[in-house]
């Protein structure tokens, strides 16, 4: 099952690494720095499945009180973070050469880092409660309450970002529909996806069994 | 008691401990006077890069005010080995929650309202225009924060590392309050109406309406244990 | 506009660095696990109750098998509520 799911994550990687540089085409404007999107855009959608995810779990936690779903929500945040983390990173790494910065307080870039920073305090309040049921009862709360905000947050740095203010200039990485550029976009997408099942997997495994195991 | 008695008789409860020590007024009170005073060291010579910042410095007084008002919500019950009674109050526990941030934004608000008189007289602002429209802005803003900071307040009281974790689980959180209530205030200091950011007040509307219903539902869970 | 390949390699090797290293974590806390487990069982296999005993997966060794049937009061290590001893899965 978990090696079954390793092994396809695996294939689909090399696959899309494969695509995402024989397959795609050096791009017009960018040149090709633009294949940094072909690892960039997949950690971050992926991240967001991960967030989607905790959230699901956390309701269903309390719901339920299965210490599965905390098991669940648990892995999610942090495969989450990492995933979101290294998009955070690579976005910044492609932005130098094509934007001239690495970083840039535009609409997109200022809710991720929130979003990071708000499932980095997931991690940390799990990381300082002793008692696990506790622990699980209040990162639910908090796992609801993040994703909740996540809309408020979007709105309020959108409308920060382009009402009374000049459009930014650059529209980077903008879809060109062509073929030679989204299938890669998408295997790497199916990729990136396999993996946080498989890292999930994996990490939902360790937790339940380090629970059995009577210290 | 009834739900809104029980809610009210917390509120009383803090007043009361809250007027005898005056702890948390005082702290709030001196942090401000020296926030004051750092701000125009730095920035009082130039009015006009003082106007332009003036609404981002006001917001930043409120909400550090903020966190040490919230962080110290439960510091009477962790302290005096009371939390246990919270935990075995009967009925819906709610209604603690309900009373927490009634005095929580009794105390935010008077220590916003002292800031704000302090910022007017200090750095010369006239806020005959503005006032109206800041008034409901301030509201919302300080209603936004104070429910969220209650419950991880609550959260985080007996986890090791509650100074640090407190702030880093609610500022994040409390992104759309913020920009919304900067952006609104700027605007009203600049004179115009408030019908000009209706869409922040909206947003704060919509923010303070999910923060409170959360709120109101989860609280029983973190006080379960 | 320049090509920039350091910046893709930057880009790719930090990905491929960083999630090895999540990977090799994960193997190395499983690791850490199984052997506590096993020093588990052989601790309390005199006292070990059979009846216990789940259904296996196949290819583990008989030696993860008669886990005390006491559920430890002690807070887990990872701060997860304990899962039901009778439905144990094992390590691959």
């Amino acid at each position: 099952m978990v090696k079954t799911l390793g092994w396809l994550t695996a294939l689909a990687l090399v696959v899309g690494l494969l695509m995402a540089f024989v397959v795609a085409p050096r791009e017009v404007t960018q040149g090709n720095v633009q294949r940094i999107m072909y690892v960039h855009v997949p950690l971050i959608l992926a991240s967001y499945v991960a967030f989607v995810v905790l959230a699901i779990a956390s309701i269903l936690y309390l719901v339920r009180r299965d210490p599965a779903a905390d098991r669940l929500a648990h892995a999610s945040g942090e495969v989450g973070v990492v995933f979101v983390g290294l998009g955070i990173a690579t976005g910044s790494i492609w932005g130098k050469p094509t934007w001239g910065t690495w970083w840039t307080w535009d609409a997109r870039l200022t809710s991720v880092a929130i979003l990071f920073v708000m499932y980095l305090g997931y991690l940390l309040l799990r990381g300082t409660i002793d008692d696990p049921e506790r622990a699980a009862r209040y990162c639910a709360v908090l796992g609801i309450v993040a994703a909740l905000d996540i809309p408020l947050v979007h709105f309020s740095v959108y409308w920060w970002r382009t009402l009374h203010q000049p459009p930014s200039l650059m529209k980077p990485g903008g879809f060109t529909g062509s073929a030679s550029i989204l299938w890669p976009l998408l295997v790497n997408l199916l990729g990136f996806v396999l993996l946080y099942a498989y890292f999930v997997a994996r990490r939902v495994r360790l937790l339940r069994a380090e629970a059995e195991a009577v210290p | 008691m009834s739900y809104a008695r029980r809610a009210l008789a917390v509120v009383w409860k803090d007043l009361a401990v809250e007027r005898r020590s005056k702890e948390t007024l005082n702290a709030l009170v001196f942090f401000s006077l020296l926030l004051l005073f750092v701000f125009q060291f730095t920035l009082g010579a130039d009015r006009e890069r003082l106007a332009a910042v003036l609404p981002g410095v006001l917001w930043l007084g409120f909400v550090l005010s903020a966190l040490l008002a919230l962080g110290r919500t439960f510091l009477v019950e962790r302290e005096h080995d009371c939390w246990e009674g919270l935990l075995l109050a009967p009925g819906d526990k709610s209604a603690i929650y309900l009373g927490k941030l009634l005095g929580n934004l009794l105390l935010m608000l008077l220590v916003e309202a002292l800031v704000l008189g302090l910022f007017v007289v200090f750095f010369d602002i006239d806020l005959s225009r503005a006032l109206p429209g800041l008034v409901v802005v301030v509201l919302l803003g300080t209603l936004g924060l104070a429910a969220v900071g209650t419950l991880f307040a609550a959260m985080t009281a007996n986890v090791r590392a509650r100074e640090l974790l407190f702030p880093v689980l609610l500022l994040p959180v409390q992104v759309p309050v913020l920009l919304a209530t900067v952006k609104a205030t700027e605007a009203l200091l600049l004179g115009e109406p408030l019908g000009a950011v209706a869409h922040w007040v909206k947003l704060l509307v919509a923010a303070d309406a999910v923060y409170v219903v959360v709120s109101l539902l989860t609280f029983d869970v973190v006080l379960e244990g | 506009m320049p090509d920039n390949w350091s910046f893709v390699a930057a880009a790719y090797a930090l990905t491929a660095a960083v999630l090895f290293a999540y990977w090799r974590r994960l193997a190395k806390k499983e690791r850490e696990v199984t052997m506590r487990e096993r020093s588990n069982a052989n601790r309390s296999r005199p006292t070990a109750d059979r009846s216990r005993l789940t259904a296996e997966r196949s290819g583990s060794t008989a030696e993860r098998s008669g886990l005390s049937a006491e559920r430890s009061q002690e807070p887990s290590r990872t701060g997860h509520p304990r899962p039901d001893p009778d439905s144990r899965h094992s390590l691959q």
